[in-house]
């Protein structure tokens, strides 16, 4: 992890998505190891290469607001539960389901839990349908509904997206409205109509 | 393949558009140089918006020439051709040799025998040269075939073995890009797959095909679940879109994945309704 991922790129952390990608290109141009060869700063170059794909990297994973994985395991859960869990908390989608497939109970837990391992492998028809079945069998779990938020606030963003640009009836409108420009006002946003619906995007606002 | 990552021409600026063609008309110009006529005539669209997307994340260096074909001998016109446009004139040289093998398997499709008899030597090149995707294209169609005949209804079950066909397409490198590309490449995949099946729904019911669409074809809000689900997909498409840093040809990509995707879409529920209301 950088400990500040802008200043590597040189911008601010309220630039644009735009604004990072032309710093971004401008930077991994400059230091690439071809225009090195040859060269006694061809190591000190490709460091510097790699950090900046790593800030890069490291900014585009922050400003996502995608699924951040399994919750907390419940206290309850059955040994068969806990191995999902185990499975889930270490990114092991497969094996997940896998295990979920021998859990003969279907509890509003097992839905979600298998919600996050189809999101997890790409059944993102799954996914909604599970999340939304967890949700209606266990109306008062937050965890649910904010998984739930986060799975349909993808639609949501490529909706607004797509009417945004026609609306401003020009090109170009896709950048500008590609959220708000800013990360922070973005995610509080996102939150805000989460927490509205009883979800929570990010529980620490 | 199918047409359906399209540009949305109205949206698009004119110099744009210009340049979308001359993109296609290079791809156009690189089948039939490396594969003769018959190549030429596995032209798409889809394919060329690979070509964009892929020149735009690694910047290729890419040539512009003028020049004259077989449906426009007169005037002469722009292509754009890169080393992008020739790893895509062979994919899709290797995709239609799989679909052609497929008719023939499926449906002892004499043409289907023919084309890909003409098509095998240039695959087997193409299989020598790319055989991680070559691999992957087979074992997808594969699968695919499979859940075809296991009459499969769940959708994304079905729709992932396109999807992973399409992501071993779009992972040109395997670098630090692969697995956005991969994920772009999937999403779009089962998207595409999707609007096939929503495409054919009605002739696949009456001759008694398989779709995947048919357990739900009957439902008062067919329409909208289809567009719900392919909004699904584009979105997940594009989320991880956004994350490559692409600049150029920016305005045309996101033509493509935010509207001209739903061109077919759109045509299929127009045509639909006015058939249900005469």
């Amino acid at each position: 992890m950088i400990n500040n991922p802008y200043s590597v790129l040189g911008v601010s952390p309220s630039a644009s998505n735009e604004e990072i990608k032309k710093a971004y290109r401008e930077l991994s141009r400059k230091y690439h190891p071809d225009s090195y060869v040859n060269n006694p700063l061809a190591s000190l170059a490709e460091e510097k290469f790699k950090e900046v794909q790593e800030a890069y990297d490291q900014i585009m994973k922050e400003r996502e607001n995608g699924y951040s994985g399994v919750g907390g395991s419940a206290s309850d859960d059955s040994t068969e539960m806990s191995a999902v869990y185990n499975y889930l908390d270490s990114r092991r989608y497969r094996e997940a389901l896998d295990a979920l497939d021998r859990v003969p109970i279907r509890s509003a837990r097992w839905y979600y839990y298998s919600a996050v391992a189809n999101a997890g492998v790409g059944n993102n028809i799954m996914a909604t349908e599970h999340a939304r079945q967890a949700v209606n069998m266990d109306p008062s779990n937050n965890e649910y509904r904010s998984l739930l938020n986060q799975i349909e606030w993808q639609s949501q963003r490529y909706q607004d997206t797509r009417y945004n640009n026609t609306g401003n009836g020009g090109y170009g409108g896709y950048g500008r409205n590609y959220g708000t420009g800013n990360l922070c006002c973005d995610l509080w946003c996102a939150d805000s109509i989460c927490e509205c619906m009883g979800g929570d995007l990010i529980p620490c606002i | 393949m199918f047409g359906y990552v399209n540009i949305n021409k109205p949206e698009l600026k004119m110099k744009d558009f210009f340049k979308y063609k001359a993109y296609y008309c290079g791809l156009c110009k690189t089948l039939k140089n490396r594969y003769g006529r018959f190549g030429q005539m596995t032209l798409s669209y889809d394919m060329t918006f690979l070509i964009i997307l892929l020149t735009s994340l690694y910047e290729t260096e890419t040539v512009r020439e003028q020049d004259r074909c077989i449906t426009h001998p007169v005037k002469k016109h722009d292509t754009l051709t890169n080393e992008i446009t020739g790893y895509v004139a062979d994919m899709n040289i290797a995709l239609t040799y799989h679909h052609l093998m497929d008719d023939w398997q499926d449906e002892k499709s004499l043409a289907g025998l023919t084309g890909a008899k003409a098509l095998q030597r240039a695959y087997r090149r193409i299989s020598r040269k790319y055989p991680r995707q070559c691999r992957e294209i087979s074992e997808s169609l594969n699968r695919l075939a499979e859940c075809e005949r296991q009459q499969e209804n769940n959708i994304d079950v079905v729709s992932r073995c396109f999807g992973e066909l399409m992501a071993s397409l779009f992972t040109y490198r395997e670098d630090v890009w692969e697995n956005s590309l991969r994920k772009i490449g999937f999403y779009l995949g089962k998207f595409i797959y999707l609007l096939d099946a929503f495409d054919d729904i009605e002739k696949d019911t009456k001759s008694g095909s398989y779709n995947p669409l048919k357990t739900i074809c009957n439902n008062e809000t067919f329409e909208t679940d289809c567009r719900n689900m392919l909004t699904m997909m584009m979105a997940e498409c594009t989320r991880e879109f956004e994350k490559l840093p692409c600049i150029l040809d920016i305005d045309i990509l996101r033509n493509i994945l935010y509207e001209g995707v739903w061109t077919k879409f759109e045509l299929i529920n127009t045509k639909r309704n006015s058939e249900k209301g005469t």
